[in-house]
Parts: C-alpha cells; sequence; structure tokens
C-alpha cells in the first residue's frame, strides 16, 4: 500500500453506535469515578498542598467506562500507565525546568515507549506526564510527590470504582484481565 | 494493509468474513468494542491460519496412505490387469514398471473408453451383444495403450496443503505416492485422506 494510500483509510468503518443502555452505564460510571475522585479532593486535600483531582483522570474515565473491554482500560494499563507517566514526568521536568517544550515531548514519547514496553499501554498517561511538566506550581512543587499523590492514589480510586459500577451492569464485566 | 496470505488461507476463501459479517457481529455485543472491523478481519485471518495449520499442518502424505502396492506393468494385457484388479477388489492401480517407477494409472474408467462405453451397464450389455470381440480386444492390447499417463503423483512428504491441490485439481480417487525416483510408496486414496482430516463431518 502506497505512503498516500494508507491515508485513505480502510472502507471497513469504525464499530458501530452502542445501545442507549451502554450510553447511560457509561454516562453513570463517569459521572461516579470523577465525582468520588472529585470529592476526595476537596474532603482530604482542600488547605493542604496536596490535589488529588487532575485533567488526565478523565481521559482514563473515558476508558474504564466508555471501552470496558479494551485493554487499554484493564488494570494493570490503569496503574502501571499512570505510574510510569507520572515518573517519567516529573524526571523530565527536574532534568529540564528551563526548557518546557523539549521536556514536555520527551516525557510524552518516553512515556509511551515505556509503556509499550511494559506492556501497560494507557493513553491517559501520556496527558499525566504533560501533567507534571507543564502542571501547576502546585504539581511541580509536588516533586516526586505527584507519582503517588494524586497520580497513584486517584488511579486506584477510579479502579475501585470501575470495578463496583461496571459489574453492576448485566452485559459489563470488568475487567477483563488484571495482569 | 493486508497481510500475506499464505496457501493456508487461500484454501480456505469460502471461510473469509466481510465487513458487514463482523460489523453485525460487533452490533450484537454490548460494550464498546476498541479495534476496527479492518483489524477484526485481519486478526481472524491470521487466526484462521494458525488454526488450519494447527489441524491439518502436520500431515503427510506418508502418514495417510494405504501401504498396498498391487501394481500392473505397461506391457500386460488388458485381461490379465483386470483379472488383478477384480481379485485385489481394486477400481484403479498404478501401472509401474521394471523398476518400480510409476508411469501411469489404469483405472475402470480407461477400461470404459477403450471399450467404447460410458457407463458398466452400457459395457454389461455390448459385453451381452459382442462378448467375443470385446474379449479379443482385452486379449491384445497392452496396459500401455490405455493408461492414464502421465500418473498424478504426490511425493511421500507432501502436507495437507499439496495433497488438497491435488484432489482439487484432478478427479481422481485414488493417487499413487512415489519417492524422488518415481517409485511407488504406496497408494493414497481420497476418502481416507478426507477422513483422517475430519473433513467429512466439516460439511
Amino acid at each position: 500500500m502506497s505512503y498516500l494510500g494508507k491515508m485513505r483509510g480502510s472502507a471497513a468503518g469504525s464499530p458501530p453506535r452502542v445501545s442507549n443502555a451502554e450510553v447511560l452505564w457509561s454516562w453513570v460510571g463517569g459521572l461516579l469515578g470523577i465525582g468520588a475522585v472529585g470529592l476526595l479532593n476537596d474532603l482530604l486535600f482542600r488547605g493542604t498542598d496536596f490535589v488529588l483531582l487532575i485533567a488526565p483522570f478523565g481521559a482514563s474515565a473515558v476508558l474504564l467506562f466508555g471501552a470496558v473491554r479494551s485493554p487499554l482500560a484493564q488494570p494493570r494499563n490503569l496503574i502501571g500507565g499512570h505510574l510510569i507517566a507520572a515518573l517519567v514526568g516529573v524526571i523530565a521536568y527536574q532534568l529540564l525546568p528551563g526548557v518546557p517544550w523539549l521536556a514536555a515531548a520527551l516525557a510524552a514519547a518516553t512515556t509511551i515507549a515505556l509503556m509499550h514496553l511494559t506492556r501497560t499501554l494507557h493513553p491517559p498517561g501520556g496527558a499525566t506526564a504533560l501533567t507534571a511538566v507543564i502542571g501547576s506550581d502546585q504539581i511541580h512543587q509536588l516533586g516526586y510527590w505527584f507519582v503517588l499523590v494524586p497520580v497513584g492514589l486517584g488511579a486506584l480510586i477510579l479502579l475501585g470504582v470501575a470495578l463496583l459500577v461496571n459489574n453492576l451492569a448485566a452485559n459489563r464485566r470488568y475487567p477483563e484481565t488484571w495482569l | 494493509m493486508s497481510a500475506p496470505r499464505s496457501p493456508v488461507t487461500a484454501a480456505a476463501a469460502e471461510l473469509e468474513l466481510s465487513a458487514e459479517d463482523v460489523y453485525e457481529a460487533m452490533a450484537r455485543l454490548p460494550g464498546y468494542l476498541d479495534i476496527s472491523v479492518a483489524d477484526f478481519q485481519e486478526v481472524y485471518r491470521l487466526a484462521l491460519d494458525h488454526a488450519l495449520d494447527r489441524l491439518f499442518g502436520g500431515r503427510r502424505a506418508r502418514d495417510l496412505m494405504h501401504p498396498d502396492l498391487v501394481t500392473v506393468a505397461p506391457s500386460e494385457t488388458l485381461d490379465v490387469a483386470a483379472r488383478r484388479m477384480a481379485e485385489a477388489e481394486l477400481k484403479s492401480v498404478p501401472v509401474a514398471d521394471a523398476g518400480g517407477r510409476v508411469v501411469g494409472m489404469l483405472s475402470e474408467a480407461d477400461y470404459l473408453v477403450r471399450l467404447g462405453a460410458k457407463t458398466f451397464l452400457e459395457l454389461l450389455v455390448r459385453f451381452m451383444e459382442e462378448g467375443e470381440a470385446l474379449q479379443h480386444r482385452c486379449h491384445e492390447t497392452p496396459v500401455s495403450a490405455i493408461m492414464t499417463a502421465p500418473a498424478v503423483t504426490l511425493a511421500g512428504d507432501a502436507d495437507f496443503w499439496a495433497i488438497l491441490a491435488v484432489f482439487r485439481a484432478h478427479a481422481v480417487r485414488r493417487v499413487p505416492v512415489v519417492d524422488a525416483e518415481g517409485r511407488l510408496l504406496g497408494v493414497l486414496a481420497r476418502k481416507d485422506f478426507i477422513h483422517a482430516c475430519g473433513l467429512e463431518a466439516r460439511g
């Protein structure tokens, strides 16, 4: 297939739209998942240096509640991907604090590569790595704590909600696989 | 993005899934499937490839053949050859030269053609009407004059796909299996091959 021919895509198309019941379960899951992380953020960390709710968890919620069966949404990927991404992001920021564009690019690229190597590919990890680099001063001041809180703890909370909520639905099962 | 097609998949082209088949199947599963229709087709093809190879890949002609070595010589006359085939209850036999090399195949159909009949019953009728003449013709004609030559043969280590290709390409029920020099090792019957591979149960 030619270089330009590849850009046309395949005629076979994308997967079908899901049923309304699925849409509702995805909505409920997203509401409870992000709600739990956000509420704990307010209850536990208001007035402290810590934060729990960061943007990458929105992306994780899409996978955990919108594409439950996806290999990208499994616990190994959710937890492993976020932890690796957070560590890489913090290291990149510490090494190149004065060149944010380069630190951001290296963080995202290295995160993808390491997630591949460890079979923990989880797209929101890319956002986590970027957050560590271009995040607020509050994030920067966390240093390596960023890996544990918000990233590790938040991902664990999302995992718990995914286990509790997805398995309520008759047509859902989570996870497909743990490791 | 089609992966290279092996002879395995080509042989199983009937089992191909269309994009619509896959789409309809996906629509019946609840939940969002994180795979494109084209990728699923690709996975299916490769998996089918692998499964067919696992089921049939190890079969060799040598393991499936019947080691019966009933043969006739090219110089024998038709009546002698027919007697030997009848005794062995065979509808076709390999024709082998003095060195054991397969030079042709002699079958009931060859006799019918030679004796000018399209079916066995037509031959029977003709035999009742002009038996002497037919008997004479069988007595004076050598096997080499009516045999099918060269014979369709299989090497001893021919695999499932080579065997399948031969039975697809030629309307023969029995194929001689030969060594590198063309000497007879045994005969592979189509029904034994089909039975050994469990194909009859698959429709």
